[in-house]
């Protein structure tokens, strides 16, 4: 007790870490980080208090002594704040949130009574398992003291199962078996299972003396403050971690201070499931590992032994494992290789999972930002305390990462002799990832000398090689002073390191990642974007540029997917792949018709089957590269193999002919995939020109033999146009294009019995027709389409020949193919992904807002109709495109009339409007582009919803 | 003997234990190290030949082959003239990455950059390992390429030094000429070192000459 009045020693650069992080941590993310608790830790309840402690070893009677005979000050009462998690108590102190650091993990909570007070309202009374007891008196109202110990209580109940753990747990601390060795006197007790350097003996010349005195200390301060998962910091115990943890503690030491030992405690036999469960499986980690298994601190004897190689195999495979995402960097070999000299495989798992997740995230990602962010950082804190040498390194073009970046990736492991770089992790774990920032300066500072005078990297990295050798050298070989001589340079890098840069906090780093961040990120993707579009394979009709869209709208879609941290999968499922397609394909974007259960099966039936298909891995995910290679062979430029890729779309047997099954499930993914050209969504290439060639009438009608002789001709002022006639129109056609495929297939396959045919096609032509009796005629189909395909004489299949046959035999579909569709998936533009109105774009808008392009067009047909008027008569009408029967007298009453008056009695007509031109389509081309495009109306879609109700 | 140096920067990259530090260890040092500690991020080593009378001064970038440090490749063979792309004649996977490394240092590189192609660890064929890149590959890529081609073992040294040999060969040495009259001052992508020194490693930086 008389420890505590001793250690109110200054130490205020190491209490520099803490409560100054980033503001985006939430209060339950600090709490947790600066005590490095797990992440199922959230403050529960917390409330001032003072607390008190009191030992068990030695004479046993000290409980009645400090509760009852408070006069007689035999503990010391620390004042702060207690937080409860739902496995700790935490105590700080309020005088500087470091004299008194209790973590408490629950489990080793033995017994908790109310203590009997005369100067504190409530206290309680904690019996740990070592005997020890923490007296705790609530300051606050009565009420919120309750509160807390109801918690509290909750709490024990719960954790009863996890406390079960203890004993087990016990056995692998060293600081136990110490005190189990000298105060129980159990001289046969077992050493618990520790590191490499149990056998292989650890690095460095300690003298045999030192360690043990060493040891001792750390022997008091565990009898005074607890130890493990009870332990109490104070300076003291900071002091100890500064001077150098003996060997044989340290592994405890590093495991407790990175908080790796409650993950452990917590997580019982979990890095020995991770290991059997994934027994011989391998994976790129797993091969990347294996190569550096020889290449981990080589120098050091237990790895060139199978035991230690075995032992480090173990810890990186399984944190592959643990942590895909991460998988395996180099630099994590040699940094584990480290951990396990002084530390058993499973102390090291948890200690790594605690340096990637805690200290250093990012680092060993797989795009590395985290070291890449650092890097930056850390010249930008050369540049502010050390401007004449960054400078210097500037202008000799001096990379000063090709020395700093291995420290920072390697913890020093590599740089410094072991014995040096171990001493910097026991700083390291205790105050975090400052630690790197402030070495790595005082090394640059302690050589600025000889560095000003380096002329490239080579002499500068030299510089830095020699330094690193001579650390245990005398820092002043030359003084007179003995004690001064006795200095090690490994000593005066540590007083450099913590006293003159402590001004460096971890505050200020996060400050100066923030600043950097954006650009790093930015860095990254660009990197791998551009990587990854070099090593796309070789495609036929999609431009640089496409790849460049669809690698953006991919990757866009996977949200999970973060490329410049590197985690996610980058592979695109089903549902996704959904979502990619409908940002730029018209066929696949959302619909008025998504709302139509059958409709939407259909829609999911066809993506499932171009999912397959595409995927070439049979992994039920696409890769970037399935996407790009399956896009490019949609877009074919060449309507047979447009056709043909079709035609295997649906050929899952891959033998050259469609059965009565595929045929009708091919039919039924063309209606969808045509489905907004028949709904009057867009328009197709015959649409526009007979729309075309509909302006041109109008215009010739309206002026007569004039316009002939003009140059140049005017759009008129203001055009209305029938909408609903050419959507009709369209949808007529393309329901007949429908139906002709359906006989067709049907008729040339010359498999179909006659009666089933018309079965099929003629089930009913009431357009009214209900959803139940809708479902009924399915399955009727379904019956039948099964009976026939039973029936072993009937001839059943179309080859691909006569599918091709069919679809060039129809002028819709054969425009489909060599055009319609192609055009209708957009890998050629860049998608604003804040643009809700784009998918509903129309083509027909992008005809009009070109409003030059129109104008030619049109120039061009009224010359052309103008030389047929010319030869023919004057009042001839044009033939429409699709064969419509609609009277078209009528219907060019309203395209006669250019003046903008006659729109207001066309009001209906106009909300709907398929197009109007004006002049000021011309200057608003973007406007009209991102127009929202009204479906057709209800009565008509709902006609024409099901083409197998159709008769032809 | 003509007292100016033409330094030639030159960087590795393939895939990871191909042996491009075992290539470089056994070019500056003629030594060769079973288990070498993987590259973390770069390594810097300069060594001097003598080609055609002449001294050239090879600075080598060395760099980590693992996947995920490639972003930090650009940082090394920026301005470098020349270039190793290594890859282990036993291990198919190491020649598809150096073709990788091929296209990238083509779009990314300085546009005149000499690289040379270098299957590595053919020691292991002579002790009865299985060869699973044909020399013919190799050959192949590298005319279609434009790519100086070599095999080579580290470790008992075979071809080693004519590989930078071939590529000393191949970096006009009219330019060092130039340079010796430019002014040493200079930040210059061709850094030139008129120090008659061995190594580069004295900290001396005065101009005797």
């Amino acid at each position: 007790m008389s420890f505590f009045d001793s250690l109110r020693q200054k130490a205020p650069f190491l209490d520099k870490l803490a409560d100054s992080f980033a503001p985006t941590l939430t209060r339950d993310q600090k709490f947790r980080l600066k005590y490095k608790l797990p992440a199922s830790e959230n403050i529960l309840e917390d409330t001032n208090a003072e607390v008190s402690f009191a030992t068990s070893n030695g004479d046993g009677n000290k409980h009645s002594d400090m509760v009852s005979n408070k006069g007689r000050k035999t503990a010391y009462v620390y004042s702060g704040r207690l937080f409860l998690t739902p496995h700790f108590l935490v105590f700080r102190d309020a005088f500087d949130h470091s004299s008194c650091i209790l973590i408490l993990n629950i489990s080793t909570i033995k017994r908790v009574e109310r203590s009997p007070s005369e100067s504190y309202e409530f206290a309680l009374l904690v019996t740990l398992y070592t005997g020890a007891k923490v007296l705790i008196q609530f300051i606050g109202i009565r009420y919120r003291s309750e509160q807390f110990c109801s918690q509290l209580k909750s709490n024990l109940k719960e954790n009863i199962p996890n406390a079960k753990n203890l004993p087990a747990f016990l056995e692998t601390s060293y600081s136990e078996f110490l005190i189990a060795k000298n105060i129980l006197g159990k001289k046969d007790i077992a050493v618990p299972r520790a590191g490499l350097g149990q056998h292989f003996k650890y690095p460095g010349n300690h003298t045999m003396a030192k360690e043990k005195a060493k040891l001792r200390l750390w022997f008091d301060y565990f009898k005074e403050n607890g130890r493990n998962l009870a332990v109490v910091q104070t300076h003291m115990f900071r002091k100890l971690v500064r001077i150098g943890i003996p060997n044989r503690m340290r592994g405890e030491i590093w495991e407790l201070c990175s908080g790796a030992m409650y993950m452990r405690y917590a997580n019982a036999g979990e890095y020995e499931k991770i290991l059997n469960d994934n027994t011989g499986k391998t994976s790129q980690a797993i091969d990347e590992i294996e190569k550096d298994l020889k290449r981990s601190l080589p120098e050091y004897s237990a790895y060139q032994t199978e035991e230690g190689i075995q032992r480090l195999r173990n810890v990186l495979t399984a944190y592959s494992w643990k942590n895909p995402d991460v998988g395996y960097c180099q630099a994590m070999n040699i940094v584990v290789a480290g951990f396990l000299i002084f530390m058993s495989e499973e102390q090291a798992f948890w200690c790594l999972c605690n340096l990637c997740d805690i200290y250093v995230p990012g680092y060993y990602s797989k795009t590395m930002y985290g070291t890449l962010l650092d890097q930056k950082v850390f010249e930008s804190f050369v540049e502010d305390r050390m401007p004449v040498l960054w400078e210097y390194i500037v202008q000799h073009d001096i990379q000063l990462s090709v020395v700093s970046l291995p420290w920072f990736l390697s913890l020093f492991f590599t740089s410094m002799p072991l014995e040096y770089a171990v001493r910097i992790m026991d700083i390291f774990f205790m105050n975090g990832s400052i630690t790197l920032f402030q070495v790595a300066l005082a090394v640059l500072k302690i050589n600025a000398d000889d560095i000003l005078q380096a002329d490239d990297d080579g002499m500068f990295i030299a510089i830095i090689k020699h330094y690193f050798q001579t650390l245990g050298q005398s820092a002043h070989p030359d003084s007179s002073d003995i004690k001064y001589r006795q200095i090690t340079r490994f000593q005066e890098l540590l007083v450099t390191a913590f006293k003159e840069f402590s001004v460096i906090t971890e505050e200020m780093a996060m400050q100066v990642r923030h600043k950097y961040e954006k650009g790093i990120f930015q860095n990254i993707e660009t990197f791998m974007k551009r990587t990854q579009l070099r090593h796309m394979p070789r495609t036929f009709n999609l431009s640089s540029e496409n790849l460049s869209n669809i690698y953006d709208m991919f990757y866009q879609s996977i949200e999970t997917y973060k490329i410049s941290m590197g985690t996610g999968s980058s592979n695109m499922g089903f549902e996704v792949f959904i979502q990619f397609l409908s940002k730029f394909c018209d066929s696949c974007r959302p619909c008025g018709k998504d709302s139509d259960p059958a409709f939407r099966k259909q829609k999911r039936n066809f993506l499932q089957r171009l999912f397959d298909n595409w995927d070439s891995a049979h992994i039920g995910e696409l890769t970037l590269n399935d996407v790009v290679t399956g896009l490019d062979k949609l877009l074919t430029v060449d309507l047979l193999q447009a056709i043909n890729y079709f035609f295997s779309l649906y050929d899952a047997d891959d033998d050259g002919e469609l059965h009565r099954e595929e045929v009708l499930q091919l039919s039924e993914g063309l209606l969808l995939l045509t489905e907004p050209w028949k709904s009057g969504r867009y328009v197709d290439l015959l649409t526009k020109k007979h729309i075309e060639d509909d302006i041109a009438e109008s215009i010739i009608k309206e002026s007569g033999e004039e316009i002939i002789t003009m140059n140049q001709i005017e759009l008129p002022t203001g055009v209305t146009i029938d909408e609903e006639k050419y959507k009709a129109e369209q949808a007529e056609r393309y329901l007949k294009a429908a139906s002709n495929f359906l006989q067709r297939s049907f008729e040339y396959a010359k498999a179909i019995d006659l009666a089933e045919e018309i079965n099929l096609i003629d089930l009913s032509d009431d357009e009214d027709e209900d959803e139940e009796k809708h479902t009924a005629k399915l399955k009727r189909m379904e019956s039948i389409k099964a009976n026939a395909a039973l029936d072993p004489t009937h001839p059943k299949v179309i080859d691909l020949p006569t599918f091709r046959m069919i679809i060039l035999a129809d002028e819709t579909y054969e425009l489909f193919f060599s055009n319609t569709l192609r055009s209708s998936i957009h890998v050629d533009e860049r998608i604003n992904i804040n643009n809700k109105n784009k998918v509903f774009r129309s083509m027909f808008d992008g005809i009009l807002a070109d409003g030059k392009r129109v104008a030619e067009q049109v120039r061009r047909r009224v010359d052309s109709v103008a030389t047929r008027n010319s030869i023919t008569s004057a009042e001839s009408t044009p033939t429409a495109a699709a064969g419509s029967a609609t009277t078209k007298e009528e219907k060019y009453d309203d395209l006669d009339d250019f003046t903008s008056d006659h729109q207001s009695e066309h009001e209906e007509l106009l909300q709907n409007s398929w197009f109007e031109i004006d002049d000021a389509n011309e200057n608003n081309a973007n406007t009209m582009q991102e127009r929202p495009f009204e479906p057709l109306s209800k009565n008509s879609t709902d006609k024409n919803s099901n083409l197998i109700e159709f008769e032809a | 003997m003509n007292t100016s140096v033409t330094s030639i920067k030159l960087v590795l990259l393939g895939e990871a234990a191909v042996g491009k530090s075992s290539i470089v260890l056994r070019f500056v040092s003629n030594d060769f190290a079973e288990n070498k500690e993987p590259t973390i991020g770069a390594a810097f080593l300069t060594q001097r030949v003598t080609i055609n009378e002449h001294t050239v001064k090879f600075e080598i970038w060395d760099t980590a082959g693992q996947e995920r440090f490639a972003s930090l490749a650009p940082m090394y063979y920026r301005n470098a003239q020349a270039a190793l792309v290594v890859y282990d004649v036993t291990k198919p996977q190491s020649f598809i990455k150096a073709r990788h490394w091929v296209k990238e240092l083509h779009e990314q590189a300085s546009k005149d950059i000499i690289i040379a192609l270098v299957g590595n660890k053919i020691d292991v064929l002579q002790d009865g390992g299985e060869r699973k890149v044909a020399k013919e590959e190799g050959e192949k890529l590298a005319e279609e390429k434009g790519l100086l081609f070599f095999e080579t073992s580290a470790k008992t040294g075979e071809n080693v030094n004519n590989v930078f040999l071939g590529i000393g060969e191949k970096i006009p040495l009219k330019k060092a000429e130039e340079q010796n009259n430019a002014n040493e001052g200079e930040s210059n992508n061709q850094r030139v070192d008129l120090n008659a020194a061995n190594n580069g490693t004295s900290a001396n930086s005065a101009c005797s000459c």
